[in-house]
């Protein structure tokens, strides 16, 4: 799903999710509005199966993920040897029908190198999760901070760093992301690079909706109230503040997740991201599309693989913005 | 000398001459229907640039260049028979000493594309052009010979004493040492008149003035390259480019598998098309399906030799048990696979450097294994070498064109076995020469690639790659690879005029030189070419292994 819609669609209902420092709750009892993150992840596993169906789907290929090396042991290959023996000798396809898939090799086998394509999927898996995730946090963690710095400290710190948003929003991220790419000498840690580069882009969104939020934190009695008994801004922010940005921040998490996994799988597509032997969804179904029209089971693993991680990832973040928004309408 | 890494400039810029009349070639894999004069013909490259200034060129001489200029002689190639060098602008030489001193007479009434005749002045300018810094990269086979270590070429205003012009018909040589092969050199790009006095200008190729049927129309930089007939051109004086299409359009910058597809579609003006690439692997396999298509694809008998070059100046590659390791570490079987499928559109496995089909070949194998390798015995000279858990971190470079990638990850799988860890680094053309053939001092390790012989003679297969004077500067000694007594037997096999002993002579430096495996060979490539169907006389000869540009007509 396009990230940036769903960020609007956070950021447009965030000012009303109010909230739940434990204070806080008392006062608002009654009210349906608000609820705890844990409360609310539980609350929608229970009513929305979506949501259910992705956080399963996401689980699953984590734990693929997580335990590769095992799976590929199971299976008895890795993704990177190469084997003959199971390409066909007449045109270096794969052996056998719809792309060699057997007991042997669960997906089939890659055309030309004979390498395991079940083990390049899940080794695959690997990758995307890494990167996803650790440019996720980058990406968060730089945009709460600064977004909170602008909400909280205000004046040209503020002006700033709008700014600066703006511009980092319309700059043209992919091909700044390309050149870097192409540049930097290949002894630099490819997946390193990928992280940095992919969760630096990512900030201003999220610091846009932090300092919205932040901005009406700002005037409720207990930030003020720690103000006035001499708090510094930094102990405003890690008590006050962040407690009450939880649940606006996780749903970005989510929602920008498949959004980074699909950037890396773009620049692997490209050519610019993780370099081979390193299996990358990307990189296969770039390769597979030269193949799709005799060897369509090539395109079809990889494919499916990043397609299911996207839908599992929104479905989760959708059901949980509804879930922490109690303005939408739930879907059943 | 293409190689393959240069493939892109080689196929994209391929100049040359071919054969002789259109008439009596016997095209392989071609209709029977003769292609005509007129039409438009279209040439879909892979590279970005397309390079028409002789000097710089590395063109073939049947290739693109030869499509705009002329040389001094040219070649007949034709299925089925060994390719001969033949009269072009001149006759094909005339030595009277040994093959020290040549002699070239040229044919009456030939004209610039800008009407001025053109003189033997204009083709001691063009030589002495090459030798300027500024327009390095071309071929560069007469330089050593005419002596030109310091000469620094005509802008400075000295002239090469070597060549004299006594009338405006006349051409003398005199080289350093007799060369027997000095006809075959004159047909490289460097010996194109380009009228005296020009040509000072770095843009040059995109307004070169034409000897041949064909002048620059258009030049968009890295897009499309227009020419159109040159009217001061006449097929008589020339016997080997037929001339046939009214206008050749180069689409430059075009995906290799793009190109295959629509090709094999064939529909629009891709009819009147022909791709410089080779046809990928994943297109050949579909092909396979569609014998309209596959009736399109002209696949060549053997060409250049594929190999990796290993960089005998930087450790841990300057120690020769390291070196001998990669022999015995590659999956040639797997290379072949990941070139085109099979090991019969690939080619041969390759255990020499000089190619098949060349004159003096001796087939051997010092290294000899299985065409998988041997991880085992590769990890054991390791170990003697001092390295027992392996290498890690080398660098292989390489140009992107041409599947080149997978073709490397094939090699990296295969040296993994024998725990030598490789990092893949793709470039562009340009950079690829930047980083390689034209840097003093470069970083790689490792480099894939593949070399045709520029003309029929084991003289071409060895001193370019393996001679000490090839190394940077534009030369194409990858594996800087230095040996005196390598250099000092090269001059004395390119000294020998009798071709059956010269023969002899290539084959002991052949071996010599795999003793202290500079390069690994990897296989003698196959190359696939794809055509519209309307594209007439598109054949590939025994030599080289690419398709005879100039007698390409459209037929109706």
């Amino acid at each position: 799903m396009d990230v940036a819609d769903a960020l609007t669609r956070s950021a447009y209902c965030a000012p009303r999710q109010i909230i739940i420092t434990p204070e806080k709750q008392v006062t608002q009892l009654s009210t349906p509005v608000a609820r705890s993150v844990p409360a609310a992840i539980r609350s929608v596993l229970a009513r929305d199966r979506w949501a259910l169906a992705g956080t399963v789907t996401v689980v699953v290929i984590g734990l693929v993920a997580i335990f590769a090396d095992v799976l590929t042991a199971i299976e008895g290959h890795d993704p990177y040897t190469y084997d003959a023996t199971a390409l066909a000798p007449e045109s270096g396809l794969p052996a056998g029908s719809f792309g060699g898939v057997s007991g042997e090799h669960w997906f089939g086998v890659e055309p030309l190198t004979g390498r395991d394509l079940f083990a390049i999927v899940v080794h695959g898996a690997r990758t995307s999760f890494l990167i996803g995730f650790a440019a996720t946090l980058v990406s968060i963690g730089l945009g709460v901070l600064i977004g909170a710095a602008a909400g909280y400290l205000g004046g040209w710190i503020d002006r700033v760093i709008t700014w600066s948003a703006d511009v980092f929003l319309g700059f043209p991220y992919l091909v700044f992301m390309i050149a870097i790419g192409a540049v930097v000498p290949v002894e630099f840690p490819r997946a390193l690079l990928l992280i940095v580069v992919i969760g630096f882009f990512g900030w201003p969104s999220t610091a846009r909706i932090v300092r919205a939020q932040v901005l009406t934190l700002k005037e409720r009695n207990f930030v003020k109230a720690a103000r006035v008994l001499g708090a510094s801004p930094w102990q405003v922010f890690r008590t006050e503040l962040l407690p009450n940005l939880w649940g606006p921040v996780l749903v970005m998490a989510t929602l920008s997740v498949p959004g980074k996994i699909g950037l890396e799988a773009a620049l692997s597509f490209l050519g610019v991201g993780v370099l081979p032997p390193t299996p990358s969804w990307g990189r296969s179904i770039s390769a597979a599309i030269d193949w799709v029209r005799v060897d369509p089971a090539y395109l079809l693993f990889p494919g499916l693989a990043l397609f299911a991680v996207t839908w599992g990832f929104n479905a989760l973040g959708d059901g949980l913005r509804d879930a922490l928004d109690p303005r939408s309408v739930t879907r059943r | 000398m293409s190689s393959k890494k240069l493939l892109a400039i080689v196929l994209a810029g391929a100049l040359g001459v071919s054969a002789c009349g259109a008439n009596d070639q016997k095209p392989s894999g071609d209709t029977a229907v003769k292609p005509g004069k007129g039409g438009t013909l279209r040439i879909l490259s892979e590279s970005r640039t397309l390079n028409l200034d002789p000097a710089k060129s590395q063109s073939l001489a049947i290739t693109s260049l030869g499509l705009v200029h002329r040389r001094l002689t040219g070649w007949q190639n034709a299925v089925g028979q060994p390719a001969k060098v033949v009269p072009d602008l001149s006759d094909t030489g005339k030595t009277s000493d040994g093959g020290k001193t040549w002699t070239f007479v040229l044919q009456d009434g030939l004209k610039f594309s800008d009407g001025t005749p053109i003189t033997s002045a204009d083709v001691k300018w063009g030589v002495e052009r090459s030798f300027a810094p500024a327009f390095g990269g071309g071929l560069g086979y007469h330089k050593d010979l005419l002596g030109g270590g310091d000469y620094k070429g005509p802008f400075e205003g000295k002239e090469l004493d070597s060549i004299k012009t006594p009338d405006e018909k006349t051409i003398v040589f005199t080289l350093t040492r007799p060369y027997g092969d000095w006809p075959w050199i004159a047909s490289t790009p460097a010996f194109a008149p380009v009228p005296k006095g020009k040509g000072a200008e770095a843009d040059y190729h995109e307004h070169a003035v034409a000897s041949g049927p064909y002048q620059v129309e258009t030049y968009t930089k890295g897009v499309e390259v227009k020419l159109k007939r040159n009217t001061n051109w006449e097929p008589a004086k020339d016997q080997v480019r037929a001339g046939l299409p009214d206008a050749v359009v180069f689409q430059l910058g075009q995906e290799a598998s793009v190109v295959s597809q629509r090709l094999a579609a064939d529909s629009g003006d891709d009819q009147t098309a022909f791709a410089s690439s080779f046809v990928s692997p994943a297109q050949l396999a579909q092909l396979q399906g569609n014998p309209s298509a596959k009736s399109r694809v002209v696949t060549s008998k053997s060409g250049a030799v594929a190999f990796l070059s290993l960089n005998t100046q930087k450790a841990p590659l300057n120690n020769v048990k390291v070196r001998q390791a990669f022999q015995y570490a590659v999956n040639k079987a797997a290379y072949q696979v990941a070139s085109a499928g099979t090991a019969a559109l690939a080619g041969d496995t390759a255990s020499t450097l000089i190619t098949q089909g060349i004159e003096g070949r001796e087939q051997f194998d010092l290294y000899p294994s299985k065409p998988e390798g041997d991880p085992d015995k590769a990890k054991a000279l390791l170990a003697e070498a001092g390295f027992p858990n392996g290498l890690e971190n080398l660098s292989l470079v390489l140009n992107k064109s041409n599947n080149q990638t997978d073709k490397a990850e094939a090699i990296q799988a295969a040296l993994a076995r024998a725990n030598i860890k490789v990092t893949i680094r793709s470039l562009e053309a340009d950079a690829f020469e930047t980083e390689t053939n034209l840097s003093d001092n470069p970083t790689y390790d490792l480099i894939l690639s593949s070399w045709q012989p520029d003309f029929p003679s084991a003289n071409s297969n060895i001193q370019p790659l393996f001679a000490t004077s090839e190394i940077g500067k534009g030369g194409y000694n990858t594996s800087r690879y230095s040996n005196p007594e390598v250099d000092r037997l090269i001059e004395e096999a390119q000294s020998t005029v009798d071709p059956a002993e010269a023969g002899k002579k290539w084959a002991a430096i052949d071996k010599l030189i795999l003793q202290d495996s500079p390069v690994v060979p990897l296989i003698y490539t196959r190359n696939s070419f794809i055509r519209g169907s309307k594209v007439g006389n598109f054949y590939i000869a025994d030599f080289p292994a690419y398709p005879n540009y100039l007698q390409v007509g459209i037929t109706k």
